[in-house]
């Protein structure tokens, strides 16, 4: 309140609606916060946080994909699947690469570039189908999830792919072990926040998003390449959901077909909590990361209370979601409340 | 009051009329009446409270203070066009009607015939058909929407107004769309509408229509009742003089000849498309050229082709000497050639988003500095902007779908010119703009025609391509059919060439 | 030409339906239909009804046993339907996806004559199957309590990661709790971890947050266990005698209880072989001289390393 009424004082009543829109998620994170301190004060113990935000990672680096594909319009169903497929592809060719190149780094090396290249790969063709194809983004990206989910099926025999130990004994630290008291993962989500916001707010190719978004025609009237910017919004997305899959690998050393389900639900669910419009125009990167921290802090606040029966997960998830997005959405009303 | 002869009494009379949005005043304190079997012309700059005062008189709006009298009776319309039950119409300027559906479910929509409880389609259809023939329309009651042209599609907005035994009838703009043909049936079907003693309110740009068709003409400046006059009384010039209260002598300005050995920027041979065939031309540095012919003609298709919108089947184009192939709109752009879509609303600006991004969407290449747009030289941009095409607004950081029609089409040119074009193609340049914006872009083609840019004018109204444009082109059905100097420009030659009429062997 | 090779295709064709219903006469025809594999111990039934069919066709030269998977109950009473119709199948084998929308499918199935086995989901209508073969739900719940009870005494603490909310889930818990009271040994808290390994891992890990002293933990299926198992190596709470006990009978695990575990030490058996046995059974119901219809219901065996050997099947996905 008293920020929004400084805002005020500063600047025209649109600066306040607009802070007001990008504090939103964050307060509802507070609060969120808060009900959990008060539940459990063990909520705030460093061990927990520091889990939460590994945790947050996963879904984290995946929504900042998710932040380009629908800003400029599209829609990517199949990231959940995407993950699953690239991380048995990963153990696959890790473990027959143990033969020739031992189970040291190099045979890790090898599995990380094998998941961007084929990160890169899978967001090409999601991209291509829908721009060259013309196909709807939801159509074709249905159609790949379902692909890619059965491949990854196909590749266990219907099991459970494992990496082979030794690799994993070197691969481990990768998700366990920290750097500056946080874990490599918060890193790499951090680093992906930070590039992802630049390349949105800061350069041509996020201006143009944005510009697809809002509308295709002018898009196309105003010079810009619409094929290839949404092509390279589904690589982004593709990329973002290969450097997941390399920090996730390593946390339990296997992929099967249940790895990564609904993973694209809560990305995109995230991507929305944060303020981003779904139907595309309008994206926000700093939100999508408070987006996912609070379907994260859901689950974890859950887990640290046996007051809510746990059939009832669920309808908790859906509140929190929808009262996040509400107070996101509803800053019209505390401006006028200013006003008068 | 102005009016007290022995004219009919009026159906409608709108009383010292003021109208306020939060705290903006839009109208103060504005008398209008209108006459059974009378047409009542509107006319005003834009953002003069025009349109809110046509929403005012048909109860979208209620007024801030004031009253409006119907039948001489204080009334208070409903809103939401439940006033069309009190015989009160409002067609808006964006057509109201369901694009999948019928010409006869339009009609009918929400009201439908019925007997024994079942819609009685085949009365409706002949109701229909039998307005359809009154107006001379030649389209069939089960015709989609979606199929018609604007035109008709404005037509049926009246049949399904006149159906509805409107006694008042308000409408938008109707002719800004319309070819001259078209506009010339849209006439005769005022006139019997008249004659059947309905009220018509009509807002127009178009002085020369105004006059010609108006009985009488109420104008507006900046939200204040100027005058109400028998239309005998004006002349076009009066009429925009009182729009903008300033003398308006030079609407067109003084043309500068072009050099005839001036080098010839754009040549195009034999340009084949899926709408255009044949088409040759060429374009020399400095000449303003304009395009005219009737909508459909393929004027637009010519250009969108060579800008790299649409796809060429065959031709050569040659670009300030040099061979180009079919280019990419960027590749366009880098070679100086920029397009300006008639469509703003959907093809030329971003409604939901600032000025700002607007401004720089199509030279964005230009501001980027070190992989990252240079936000500071955006910001010099868009006050250069501001203060070189005279863009209007309080706040800068309003939204461009709020802005009025003029200041949105001069944000575009703006935006096109950003990339400083040696060849502009500006299609419709003043399409629903009012007279005042309207001279300062003919002022603006002029000016950059003298700078050595070359202008093309592609346009529907006449008058305009007739005042500013060195040599015009007229196309009809994807052909060039002659092309105009000098005296030759005026509009009967123009328009036996449209229509067909007479056709010159180019080559 | 074109005359020619058309007739000649004609008499292929009816030479091969006539050999087709020739054998039909003299063969026993065996339907077997479960759900697709999407999760690995679907994936290991399916390993052993492909096992059981070469052992039991080479076996049985006249005897046909048909595969057939299915990815939802709609598609699974289709199959069904054209067991009947098409192969014309003389005995059905059947895992049934729900039990409520494939009951009157096998019931369909039965008034064609054939014989039933129904494995694992009971159908919602009892007298329908001739056979029923299933895991013993209750039964795995109470084992793995019991084995509880001899490792733990009064006053320690254990959490429990459950499965997907439903009927199994339910039964398992219910027979836990219900054979873990009185023992004195607390239930700190239970929460749903979906027999998956990455919910196991981060439930875990927020139990390990919230409880500092937990002795042991019951994560219900092997899958939840390797999580749960993750999270503890990774809070270094994974020695001082912590102990976990899964379910199923996953090759991994069965391997590392062989090899001497001790942070697993048991596995409580769900066998996904018992699609096998269900094949076994319904064969024999042609082929043996003994009675054969009724309920046989497999023991939860408690898998210690002593026992391991017997369960371990390298070969199958799970």
């Amino acid at each position: 309140m008293t920020r929004a009424s400084e805002g005020m004082a500063g600047k025209s009543p649109r600066r306040v609606s607009i802070d007001l829109k990008t504090l939103g998620p964050a307060i509802a994170l507070l609060l969120l916060c808060i009900i959990g301190f008060l539940l459990n004060p063990a909520f705030i113990s460093e061990g927990n946080l520091t889990n939460l935000l590994t945790r947050s990672a996963f879904i984290g680096i995946i929504a900042v994909g998710a932040t380009f594909v629908i800003t400029a319009g599209g829609i990517d169903l199949s990231v959940g699947s995407m993950a699953a497929a690239i991380a048995g592809v990963m153990i696959i060719v890790m473990d027959n690469a143990v033969e020739t190149l031992g189970s040291g780094v190099p045979t890790v090396l090898l599995g990380c570039g094998v998941a961007i290249i084929l990160g890169i790969g899978a967001g090409w063709v999601n991209g291509a189908l829908t721009t060259k194809g013309k196909i709807e983004a939801f159509i074709v990206t249905l159609g790949t999830m379902g692909i890619y989910r059965s491949l990854v099926t196909y590749f266990a025999d219907g099991g459970t792919l494992s990496l082979n130990f030794e690799v994993r004994g070197t691969y481990r630290p990768v998700y366990y072990d920290s750097f500056l008291g946080l874990p490599f993962p918060v890193w790499v989500f951090i680093a992906v926040a930070i590039c992802g916001w630049l390349l949105l707010n800061r350069t041509a190719f996020g201006r143009y998003c944005t510009a697809i978004g809002s509308n295709e025609a002018v898009a196309k009237y105003s010079a810009i390449n619409v094929d290839r910017v949404k092509t390279l919004t589904y690589i982004i997305q593709g990329l973002c959901v290969s450097f997941a899959t390399i920090i996730y690998v390593p946390r339990l050393g296997s992929a099967s077909a249940s790895t990564g389900v609904l993973w694209e639900l809560e990305a995109i669910a995230a991507v929305i909590i944060g303020g981003t419009v779904l139907k595309g125009g309008y994206g926000r990167i700093g939100g999508t990361i408070l987006g996912a921290l609070i379907l994260t802090t859901i689950g974890n606040i859950l887990n640290f209370t046996d007051m809510i029966s746990n059939y009832l997960n669920g309808t908790m998830q859906g509140l929190i979601i929808i009262v996040a997005v509400f107070l996101q959405r509803s800053d019209w009303k505390l401006g006028k409340s200013k006003k008068s | 009051m102005h009016a007290e002869t022995s004219a009919p009494a009026a159906i409608i009379e709108a009383v010292n009329i003021s109208k306020s949005f939060g705290p903006v005043p839009v109208l103060f304190s504005v008398s209008m009446d209108v006459r059974p079997g009378e047409v009542h012309a509107l006319i005003g700059e834009n953002g003069a409270g025009k349109s809110t005062l046509m929403k005012i008189l048909s109860g979208f709006h209620d007024p801030t203070s004031g009253q409006i009298r119907l039948d001489g009776k204080p009334a208070s319309l409903p809103p939401n066009g439940a006033a069309e039950k009190l015989g009160v119409v409002l067609i808006h300027q964006e057509l109201n009607l369901a694009e999948q559906l019928t010409v006869e479910e339009n009609v009918f929509l929400g009201r439908g015939m019925k007997k024994n409880g079942f819609l009685d389609r085949v009365a409706m259809r002949a109701a229909v058909q039998k307005h359809l023939d009154e107006i001379g329309l030649d389209i069939l009651p089960t015709d989609r929407i979606s199929s018609l042209t604007i035109a008709q599609k404005q037509m049926v907005e009246i049949v399904k107004a006149v159906s509805r035994n409107a006694r008042i009838l308000i409408m938008d703009e109707p002719t800004a769309v319309l070819t001259e043909e078209e506009t010339l049936v849209f006439y005769r079907q005022v006139e019997k509408l008249k004659n059947s003693g309905v009220g018509i309110v009509f807002v127009s740009h178009k002085l020369n229509e105004v006059k010609a068709i108006a009985d009488r003409v109420t104008i507006l400046r900046d939200g204040q009742w100027i005058d109400t006059r028998p239309s005998q009384d004006l002349t076009p010039d009066m009429m925009a003089q009182m729009m903008v209260g300033r003398e308006l002598s030079d609407l067109y300005p003084p043309m500068q000849e072009v050099d005839v050995d001036a080098e010839v920027v754009l040549a195009v041979d034999g340009l084949c498309t899926a709408d255009v065939d044949s088409v040759s031309f060429s374009l020399r540095k400095g000449e303003i050229l304009g395009f005219s012919g009737l909508i459909g003609a393929g004027r637009t298709a010519v250009f969108e082709a060579i800008c790299g919108l649409a796809p060429i089947e065959s031709g050569t184009i040659r670009l300030f000497g040099r061979d180009v192939g079919p280019m990419t709109v960027a590749e366009a752009r880098n070679a100086g050639l920029a397009y300006l879509t008639k469509d703003r609303k959907e093809k030329g600006l971003l409604l939901n988003k600032k000025m700002q991004p607007n401004l720089t969407l199509f030279a964005l290449p230009k501001f980027v500095k070190n992989f990252t747009i240079d936000r500071k030289a955006e910001e010099d941009a868009l006050q250069r902007a501001i203060r070189r095409f005279d863009v209007r607004t309080l706040d800068p950081e309003i939204t461009v779908g709020k802005l009025s029609g003029g200041n949105q089409q001069k944000l575009l040119l703006a935006k096109i010119m950003e990339c400083d074009p040696k060849i502009v193609i500006i299609d419709e340049p003043t399409r629903g703009i009012d007279v005042g914006t309207k001279q300062q872009i003919y002022h603006f083609i002029a000016a950059l025609a003298a700078e050595g840019v070359s202008v093309v004018v592609i346009s529907s109204e006449m008058p305009e391509i007739i005042g500013i444009c060195h040599r015009v082109i007229v196309m009809r059905e994807g052909h060039i059919t002659g092309v105009l100097t000098g005296d030759h420009i005026n509009e009967n030659e123009i328009m036996r060439y449209a229509a067909g009429l007479k056709r010159e062997e180019l080559h | 030409m074109f005359m020619k090779k058309t007739l000649g295709a004609m008499a292929l064709t009816g030479a091969l339906a006539f050999a087709g219903s020739a054998v039909a006469q003299d063969t026993i025809k065996i339907g077997v239909s479960y759900p697709t594999p999407t999760h690995a111990w679907a994936a290991g039934m399916n390993w052993h009804a492909e096992q059981a069919e070469k052992r039991l066709e080479k076996l049985y030269p006249d005897v046909d046993l048909i595969l057939v998977n299915s990815p939802d109950p709609g598609a699974q009473a289709s199959a069904l339907e054209d067991l009947v119709s098409v192969h014309q199948i003389d005995a059905l084998v059947v895992l049934p996806f729900e039990s409520e929308p494939l009951t009157d499918p096998v019931l369909n199935v039965k008034k064609s004559g054939a014989w039933i086995t129904v494995v694992d989901r009971g159908l919602s209508q009892p007298g329908i199957e001739d056979l029923y073969v299933a895991g013993n739900n209750p039964e795995l719940g109470r084992v793995s309590a019991q084995y509880m009870k001899t490792r733990l005494k009064d006053g320690d603490n254990i959490v429990i990661l459950r499965g997907i909310p439903t009927v199994i889930d339910n039964e398992r818990f219910d027979a836990f709790m219900a054979e873990i009271e009185g023992s004195g040994i607390n239930v700190l808290d239970h929460k749903h971890a979906n027999w998956n390994r990455d919910d196991g891992f981060e439930v875990m890990q927020d139990f390990l947050s919230r409880f500092p002293d937990i002795d042991a933990v019951w994560a219900q299926d092997d899958d939840i266990a390797i999580g749960v198992v993750a999270a503890l190596k990774q809070a270094g709470r994974d020695g001082d005698g912590m102990f976990v006990v899964g379910g199923a009978g996953m090759k991994e695990t069965i391997k590392s209880i062989m090899d001497g575990d001790t942070l697993i030490p048991v596995d409580v058996l769900y066998p996904p072989a018992m699609i096998a046995t269900a094949m076994d059974a319904t064969v024999a119901a042609f082929k043996s001289n003994g009675p054969v219809a009724g309920r046989y219901i497999l023991g939860a065996t408690l898998i210690t390393p002593e026992n391991a050997a017997n369960y371990y099947f390298p070969e199958s996905p799970f």
